[in-house]
């Protein structure tokens, strides 16, 4: 065997070396911790060990929380708590069967169903009885071609006094992501209105109110659909009234405000969701859109958290309080009362924008005292604030202890 | 059957870097050569062909349950045809394992194509490249060549599959583009080789999938190779990948980078490879994820037994997974990560030559793999301690390859960056498992 001589190998080495350092390089990521709000009250919290969580959802002293991902067991459970006390109960748990992670979770307006998303693979919702709300009994589970890989969230609402599910369903290759509208008039056997290709590269999220619907379509933005409020489209034919895409894109979730103190219904909040890792870091902002005109929304500020990023939402209308999931974040209550879109120079950032965190809009903040958080989203009760927090389960908060001014 | 062989060309006289790389393209293309004509069928059809029967057992392979599997892997034909030999050449490799292995091979650590901890089948086409070369200058070395086809973007080592291991290391995500639409220009002269191509960004979805039109060539990679005596190669390449997890483009980009030293003895009976690889995920101009791998390997021959040993030290994304727990979303949901895991892994294995002719070879051998692995993000969505049921996998595989005409082969390289020039053909030298 011939060898290369050794010392033309090693004389090499530096070469090689040379190149490595060169290409070299790294940084890390800081997380600036919150600040400028008063910390809402942490009442107790309900512990998820074995499996990630996900969404909740509140009706009553009765909680459900989702799982996500692969822990020490499946995200494929629900857990059922009981949230009459300062600390959530778990009373039971239902395990869905086939799937990997279970996103969004969401009661009827009646308090009569329960219907869960289903990831991967094939996508679904399951529909549940809720006439024992401690004991979910399955109606049924929808799927089909249409809802393979995953239904990544699925928003119940009522249009024209008929529930309907709306799907945003994951893109797989060769099949984009796409929106499905299902009709639950018969909740143990939904029907198909509706369904198209939407979102770039997702349709990550909608809302529906006032028989509008809003998508939340990654980097194409927001687009607004009249189903029936405007009188031009209805369920099974939605007509598109306007669009925008917000700064950055990743258009993740939206809400749309309706102030009940002025009746105004001028802004919607699209949360963006940028790169994170789970329990260690988030980004994205909340984008502030005026939707005075539907046709031509306009954004006119955002909120800002450095080192975190923004999911859900949950509004307290009557007080004008947005409550965000931030994920590693924790939670954050943000004023949005008044005109958003007017600020002094000193809080408004280059591209015209008025950023609400320079405004002082921040008004409280939760679970910044419990330690390591990633929360995934929040509802507000009217009482009280919930969190479901993937890397410990369902926490208890107080409300922001003052009227914004 | 050699596939590296190629004919000599007479030189051309010296012309400038800039006419060279413009107008050597053209010629080489239209040109006829004068030894075209005297081609015979024999020169002119090579054919290769490959097969490795293997059982594998991982202990434990996920949730704390040890798993024991059989495949017949990497089954691949290789055909090149070069009737007008450099001027003009068509290279394929067909590879099978798209009905081999569907489900994945068990390869703790790797990612990839929607697979984890279980290798993907490649695609079926997996090389399909037409290859026009001028060489110009005195020594038969240098030249210009242009290739274009599916195959390999210029960027990082070879192919793992050229390698010594059954087992692929696990950067083969980090330091390979391969199965792409490609269109690369490469220059050689003196102890430098320089390639630059453009490619479709997306992966492969899997066996049977075509590179996605909409995407030709919104990628591109250029490689640098210096090589100062003939066998040992250094090579530095970057890469600028959009969106490859997502077909329909929008995803996450990636920028590569990737620098080696290989190392190999005249006779083909030692080798060396020590490569540092590492990828940058961007959003936009934001860099959000960074995976860097260094791996070191050996193979030396004595006689008709062989050994290798490889450690490689590799960051890993983990993703949310299906209920299959080896697979994952393609593409995936958003543009978050559950988390990044270090591995390290030792390989050794030890094979012998059975039956060594210069067409047929069978190589029994056997690989043991031990990885450990850690969280480099905390906390996190993964907890592979967690999830594996322990703090590390023990792999064992013993199996035999079986190959025809498939001596000595490399990946990942065409036309004049191929770093053997045609005087370094060393009928009847061919190193298994390689």
């Amino acid at each position: 065997m011939q060898l290369i001589p050794l010392y033309r190998f090693l004389r090499a080495l530096p070469v090689a070396g040379v190149f490595a350092l060169a290409f070299a390089c790294d940084s890390s990521k800081t997380i600036t911790p919150p600040r400028g709000s008063q910390p809402l009250a942490t009442l107790g919290g309900g512990a998820v060990t074995e499996r990630f969580s996900a969404e909740l959802a509140v009706r009553g002293d009765i909680a459900y929380t989702t799982t996500w991902g692969n822990r020490s067991a499946l995200g494929n459970a629900i857990k059922i708590w009981n949230v009459a006390g300062n600390s959530p109960e778990l009373v039971d748990s239902v395990i869905v069967q086939n799937a990997s992670t279970l996103g969004d979770i969401q009661v009827s307006d009646d308090g009569q169903l329960l219907i869960v998303a289903t990831e991967f693979s094939s996508g679904s919702i399951v529909v549940y009885s809720l006439a024992d709300p401690l004991k979910p009994q399955l109606l049924s589970r929808y799927t089909s071609a249409l809802t393979d890989p995953g239904v990544h969230t699925a928003e119940v609402q009522r249009v024209d006094g008929k529930l309907y599910a709306f799907l945003c369903i994951d893109p797989r290759s060769g099949n984009p992501a796409r929106l499905v509208i299902v009709d639950l008039s018969d909740p143990a056997a939904p029907t198909q209105v509706f369904s198209a290709v939407m979102g770039n590269p997702f349709v990550h999220d909608v809302y529906v109110r006032d028989g509008m619907l809003i998508t939340a379509l990654w980097d194409a933005g927001i687009k607004i659909w009249d189903i029936g409020g405007a009188g031009q489209g209805t369920v099974a034919n939605p007509v598109a009234i306007g669009s925008i895409v917000t700064r950055g894109g990743e258009a993740h979730n939206v809400w749309w405000f309706h102030n009940q103190v002025t009746g105004e219904k001028r802004y919607v909040f699209v949360g963006q969701e940028g790169p994170g890792s789970v329990g260690t870091f988030s980004s994205g902002d909340i984008h502030v859109v005026d939707v005075s005109e539907l046709s031509k929304p306009i954004e006119v500020a955002f909120y800002t958290l450095p080192g975190a990023g923004t999911h859900n939402f949950s509004v307290d209308e009557a007080r004008g309080i947005l409550y965000a999931a931030y994920y590693n974040g924790g939670v954050r209550a943000i004023d949005v009362t008044g005109d958003l879109s007017s600020c002094d120079a000193a809080a408004k950032s280059s591209d015209g924008r008025c950023d609400l965190g320079k405004m002082g809009r921040e008004r409280g903040h939760g679970l910044g005292d419990v330690g390591p958080v990633y929360v995934w989203g929040v509802q507000y009760t009217g009482t009280n604030v919930y969190a479901s927090d993937m890397l410990n389960g369902l926490w208890k908060l107080g409300v922001v202890a003052f009227p914004p001014d | 059957m050699n596939l590296s062989s190629i004919i000599e060309r007479p030189p051309n006289r010296a012309r400038s870097f800039y006419s060279i790389v413009v107008t050597g393209i053209m010629v080489a293309l239209f040109a006829p050569h004068p030894l075209a004509a005297q081609s015979r069928i024999r020169d002119a059809v090579e054919i290769g062909a490959q097969a490795i029967g293997v059982v594998t057992r991982e202990s434990p392979a996920i949730r704390g349950k040890d798993l024991t599997e059989g495949y017949l892997t990497q089954p691949a034909i290789m055909l090149t045809i070069a009737p007008w030999g450099e001027t003009l050449a068509l290279r394929t490799t067909v590879n099978f394992e798209g009905a081999t292995i569907e489900r994945g091979e068990l390869n703790a650590g790797i990612a990839g194509e929607g697979y984890i901890d279980r290798r993907h089948p490649h695609m079926y086409l997996h090389e399909l490249l037409l290859t026009s070369a001028r060489r110009f200058g005195g020594s038969g070395v240098n030249g210009v060549s242009f290739t274009v086809g599916k195959g390999f973007a210029p960027f990082g080592t070879d192919d793992p599959m050229a390698r010594p291991f059954e087992k692929y290391p696990i950067n083969h995500h980090l330091a390979q583009i391969l199965e792409r639409a490609v269109a690369i220009g490469a220059l050689r002269t003196g102890s430098w080789i320089f390639e630059a191509g453009m490619f479709n960004g997306d992966e492969p979805t899997g066996p049977g999938d075509t590179p996605n039109r909409k995407r030709y060539w919104d990628s591109w990679s250029g490689r640098a190779t210096f090589v100062p005596w003939p066998q040992g190669e250094f090579q530095a390449s970057y890469a600028r990948v959009k969106s490859p997890e997502n077909p329909t483009g929008g995803g996450v980009d990636q920028r590569k980078r990737s620098a080696s030293a290989r190392l190999e003895d005249v006779q083909h009976s030692g080798y060396a490879l020590i490569e540092w690889a590492r990828t940058d995920d961007y959003v936009g101009s934001a860099r959000t994820f960074s995976f860097t791998s260094w791996l070191a390997e050996t193979w030396a021959r004595y006689d008709r037994i062989n050994g290798a040993l490889r450690l490689e030290r590799t960051d890993r994304p983990d993703e949310a997974r299906q209920v299959d727990e080896f697979r994952t979303p393609v593409p995936a949901t958003d543009l978050s990560i559950a988390g990044r895991s270090r591995w390290t892994i030792i390989t050794a294995r030890l094979a012998a030559d059975l039956l060594n002719t210069e067409s047929l070879s069978l190589e029994p051998f056997a690989e043991v793999a031990r990885a450990r692995f850690v969280p480099t993000l905390r906390p996190s969505g993964f907890d592979p301690r967690q999830f594996y049921g322990a703090d590390r996998i023990w792999s064992v595989s013993v199996g035999a390859r079986l190959s025809f005409g498939m001596s000595h082969m490399r990946m990942g390289r065409y036309g004049v960056a191929a770093a053997a020039p045609a005087q370094m053909k060393m009928p009847g030298m061919h190193m298994p498992g390689m």
